[in-house]
């Protein structure tokens, strides 16, 4: 697949308008239920930044044009004394403090304690528990089957293929089997490295049907850019008859001797 | 030899020798999460390291550097030919700390702990060497400072320096060794 | 303790003594500029190599690619990629960076503006140099290994790193370059805290010190500190790789006993952080006092910035943990870091709001090295303000290992570090080698290299946004990131700008050096210590050990009468 076939979008007034530069660079498609809380935080501390730094800029270029030796000929002799400096010091710091350390950190402590740290309880809940197995260079996705448990015969087992139901909880527990992955999802917003020898934990949900990329995000050796796999989000119907099926399947030839597929473990909470 | 110089190498010596605190602080931060996260220590079904040699190790370890201490202690009274003996009786005893260490590796790969059986060996295996090698190149720079001592026999002042810095490095090397006894071995 | 051992050394005679395997502190100096530089041009080209790659996968490098890469007809491979951004970071961090800032300029700078005759040390600053060189040695031997140089990222997690990742001799001859180097970098801190408390000319305080001198020291402090700790890691990893120790190895892959993989990161980034710190300090420092140097006025609250600078170097020390928010800590140590990370802000805002007040009612002088200074506020505003993303953990978790990362730490790490490296270059060029630089090539290499310099940084922040994530070969393979092909288009050709501009500085520096006009002793009109000997300075720096009786920024003081804006920090402070 060349990607030079690929047309850049038609005309060079296009590629020079800074404008849809920046459209382009918006985040992909949010997906999750709660992938808007990141968003909007990110937007926030824009907002905060961007203030920060026109400040810096008007200091910078203002001062830069105003003093330059051309135009003020003698410099201001100060060192400022040690009661502006108090001042200064105690403004700029209750400012930063209140508008970025204070509001940003309750924002996100906040999502994490509401949202993202929310695990699901299966026990009372609807959830879809996936275990998540990564090695150079695959993705690996086992569903318990109808028995519910794992590393059953009936698990149903796929390589590089994610299929979930619409607005239900999925809860991954994910590991690696040889270096450190990560799980990276951008339509929601979150990634969770695997690593070998431990087990991580994400859950989200997804609300709008399609199909969408997984990546691995943390380097894992030369074909780290080749592993990649494939999120299908289908309705709970359409799920439902593919997980069926998919199960039928796995009683019928899932071979219980074979060592390389019995690398689930069992699921604790 | 200048007061004010004097003063530079105390402080650079300080200054290094807190560096070297911090590598093997790691060390020991590594050990500590590694023992905080296992169920059992030692895991795998190991047994526990014998004391006997580790003990040995530590009373040669402690009492060269007494000697050391003496020897700095003559050559600020400008005393080198006392030093001379209080140098070798260190350099004695440091060899036969490193023999202690040999027949303790030996020891642990007798009883099984390999160094590439699991953690527990790792750590007992490795953290012995990185010391043995440190006091290896304080040895080989206490032979050094032996035949500085042959060199320099009337000029304890010459000797000031060497003698202070070395000093101070195998006392620092002690301090580590008994922290390893003590939370390798003891504890 | 000032006023210490200051002796005359002999000055050496022959050839070899002089230039090759010298104590003087000014030629070790020169020799770590050049080695620097040297690796500085090698790093660069990996970097064009790299973005090649990302803007145009499949296509053959122009000129060097099938010299370089003649089995695959010019095209970079995708393991050589690999290498190539590892090879990059270590390279760009360690030996481009880290010679420059700290090896030149703290070789030159330290002795010569506190009025010292050299360093406390001279032997341990020669052994570190050529400490330094063996270990790029090392580097440049690991490049040409049978399975190629490390290529597990300037990082180095196992157990990628281990030999289940990466069995070349290249990722265990990065592990000993590293310590190599590490023992370099101690040496040299050892030297350079001793020499600022003990050297200093009798009567100068600490905050008499231009700022310059206390970022150094700061840098020095931390590497001291810091530099042992990764010095453990790499000796841990090393013994992983060769011994068959396993104190990185887990997972079904080991095939024996079980360490953990996430370790390593800890004591990485227990370095990594203050790293970070100790690469951009001196940069800072530097800019403090160029600004009030061009701006004809004394630095604004110098005290509180040396001050705010210290507390950076303090928290630097406690946040390293938001370089792991994916790792899953657990829930108290990822709140906590998050907060103490927030809390780096506030110094940050404290010296910025001084930096803007000493050109406030300044007169500036726009030199080069001005501008390159001004630069410097610019870029590390937008590097330090895009911080903020990362050290929350929710958008961190979208963004970490995307290349808004990259982006990040290139404003903060690359981009503030070379801008300040040249405001040094182009100030100090007159006082090292006693000829001024070419102040018109100089102007057009600083537009050359800034605005480049955005389109690269704030295009690695844009795509970074949009999804891409880092350390791939090549991202069109997704589909969602076709889209971003024209920014990584733009981003390229800025980085093909700004290297082609790099030949101007390249030109100017050699162009001086040979033909350049001569320099007087002090051609910017500045007081500090240095610029009240001639240019170049003698072997022994100081005839006579100054006295120092004002501060580094006396300037525009109205009682001045001497047809001078500022005074000689040996001269008695007017009033």
């Amino acid at each position: 697949m060349n990607v030079f076939s690929f047309d850049h979008f038609g005309h060079l007034f296009y590629r020079l308008n800074a404008a849809n530069w920046f459209s382009l660079s918006a985040p992909p498609k949010d997906i999750s239920t709660n992938g808007h809380l990141i968003d909007y935080l990110f937007n926030y501390t824009s907002y905060l930044n961007i203030f920060y730094f026109l400040l810096v800029c008007i200091g910078l270029f203002g001062f830069s044009y105003i003093y330059s030796a051309k135009r003020n000929k003698k410099a201001y002799y100060t060192y400022g004394n040690q009661k502006t400096h108090l001042i200064i010091t105690a403004v700029i710091g209750a400012a930063v403090f209140l508008s970025i350390d204070l509001n940003i950190t309750r924002l996100s402590n906040n999502d994490l304690l509401n949202s993202f740290w929310k695990w699901p309880d299966p026990k009372t809940e609807k959830v879809l528990k996936v275990e998540v197995m990564a090695q150079q260079w695959m993705w690996s996705f086992r569903y318990a089957g109808p028995d519910g448990e794992f590393n059953t015969k009936d698990d149903v087992v796929t390589n590089n293929d994610l299929r979930v139901p619409v607005n239900t909880k999925i809860l991954f527990h994910l590991t690696s089997k040889d270096v450190i992955h990560s799980f990276f999802v951008p339509n929601v917003r979150l990634k969770v490295d695997t690593i070998p020898g431990r087990i991580t934990r994400v859950w989200w949900d997804a609300n709008t049907p399609g199909v969408y990329d997984i990546a691995c995000a943390e380097m894992c050796g030369t074909h780290h850019y080749l592993m990649k796999a494939q999120l299908t989000v289908y309705s709970e119907e359409e799920f439902a008859r593919w997980v069926g099926a998919a199960e039928q399947v796995a009683m019928n030839t899932n071979d219980p001797e074979d060592k390389n597929l019995q690398w689930g473990w069992k699921w604790e909470n | 030899m200048n007061e004010a110089r004097k003063t530079q190498h105390t402080l650079a010596m300080t200054i290094a020798l807190i560096s070297w605190a911090m590598l093997f602080a790691t060390l020991f931060m590594g050990y500590a999460i590694y023992r905080s996260s296992a169920n059992v220590w030692p895991p795998m079904g190991f047994a526990r390291i014998s004391l006997v040699l580790p003990t040995i190790s530590t009373i040669l370890i402690l009492i060269s550097s007494w000697f050391c201490y003496q020897m700095k202690l003559d050559i600020n009274r400008g005393q080198v030919a006392p030093a001379q003996k209080n140098l070798n009786l260190t350099l004695a005893l440091g060899f036969a700390f490193l023999v202690t260490q040999t027949l303790l590796w030996r020891n642990m790969n007798h009883s099984g702990v390999y160094v590439s059986s699991g953690i527990f060996a790792s750590i007992m295996h490795a953290f012995t060497w990185i010391h043995a090698a440190h006091v290896l190149a304080a040895l080989v720079f206490l032979v050094y400072l032996y035949f500085q001592f042959k060199r320099h026999a009337g000029n304890a002042d010459a000797l000031w320096m060497k003698t202070e810095n070395g000093e101070k490095f195998w006392h620092f090397l002690g301090i580590i060794w008994i922290l390893m006894y003590f939370i390798l071995f003891v504890f | 303790m000032s006023g210490g051992f200051n002796e005359i050394h002999q000055e050496p005679t022959t050839f070899i003594s002089k230039y090759v395997f010298s104590f003087d502190h000014k030629v070790i100096a020169k020799q770590f500029l050049w080695y620097g530089i040297l690796f500085l041009g090698i790093g660069g080209i990996m970097a064009l190599l790299i973005r090649w790659t990302l803007a145009y996968p499949g296509q053959p490098f122009p000129v060097l690619g099938p010299l370089l890469f003649p089995d695959s007809a010019g095209v970079v491979p995708p393991d050589t990629y690999a290498m190539l951004f590892t090879m990059h970071g270590t390279i760009m961090i360690f030996y481009a960076i880290t010679p420059i800032l700290i090896g030149a300029f703290g070789n030159y700078c330290i002795p010569l503006m506190i009025g010292a005759r050299d360093m406390a040390f001279p032997t341990l600053n020669m052994l570190s140099f050529w400490l330094a060189l063996v270990s790029g040695l090392l580097v440049i031997v690991s490049l040409f290994t049978p399975l190629g140089a490390a290529a597990g990222g300037w990082t180095s997690y196992p157990t990628l790193s281990t030999m289940i990742g990466s069995p070349g001799s290249g990722q265990t001859l990065w592990c000993l370059a590293i310590f190599v180097l590490g023992a370099s970098s101690t040496m040299g801190a050892v030297n350079y805290i001793t020499t600022v408390i003990t050297l200093r000319a009798p009567g100068m305080g600490y905050f008499d010190m231009p700022l310059t001198i206390w970022g150094l020291w700061l840098t020095a402090i931390l590497n001291a500190i810091f530099i042992p700790v990764l010095g453990a890691g790499v000796i841990l990893l090393t013994l992983d790789r060769v011994a068959g120790t396993t104190f990185f190895l887990a997972g079904a892959a080991a095939t024996s006993g079980s360490g953990d993989p996430v370790l390593f990161q800890h004591v990485f980034w227990i370095f990594g952080h203050p790293e970070v710190y100790i690469l951009i300090l001196p940069a800072w420092g530097i800019v403090s006092d160029l600004l009030s140097f061009f701006a004809r006025k004394p630095a604004f609250g110098a005290k509180a910035t040396a001050l705010a600078m210290t507390a950076v170097t303090v928290l630097s020390t406690l946040v390293y943990g938001h370089h792991m928010f994916t790792t899953q800590m657990s829930p108290l140590l990822t709140q906590s870091f998050m907060t103490l990370t927030m809390t780096i802000s506030i110094p940050s805002a404290i010296f910025f709001a001084n930096w803007l007040g000493t050109i406030w009612k300044g007169s500036i002088r726009f030199h080069s090295p001005m501008l390159f200074s001004l630069g410097v506020v610019f870029v590390f505003g937008l590097g330090g303000l895009t911080g903020l993303y990362l050290g929350t953990v929710t958008t961190d978790l979208y963004l970490h290992d995307t290349y808004f990362v990259v982006g990040h730490f290139h404003y903060t790490m690359a981009a503030s570090v070379l801008l300040g490296g040249f405001a040094g270059t182009y100030f100090w060029f007159p006082k090292m080698f006693g000829k001024m630089m070419n102040e018109c090539m100089a102007k057009i290499h600083f537009w050359g290299t800034m605005i480049p310099l955005n389109g690269i940084f704030f295009g690695m922040m844009m795509v970074g946004y949009g999804g891409m994530h880092r350390r791939i070969y090549n991202p069109f393979i997704y589909e969602s990131l076709r889209r971003l092909i024209p920014i990584n288009e733009m981003i390229t050709i800025s980085a093909i700008l700004m290297g082609a501009f790099q030949i101007v500085f390249v030109i100017n520096f050699i162009y001086s050096l040979c033909k350049g006009e001569k320099a007087s002793q002090n051609p910017w009109e500045v007081g500090t210590l240095e610029w009240t000997i001639p240019s170049p300075p003698v072997h022994h720096n100081y005839d006579v050990i100054p006295t120092v009786k004002c501060g580094p920024h006396e300037f525009g003081n109205p009682k001045l009468t001497n047809g001078r804006d500022f005074q000689y920090q040996t001269e008695d402070l007017v009033v």
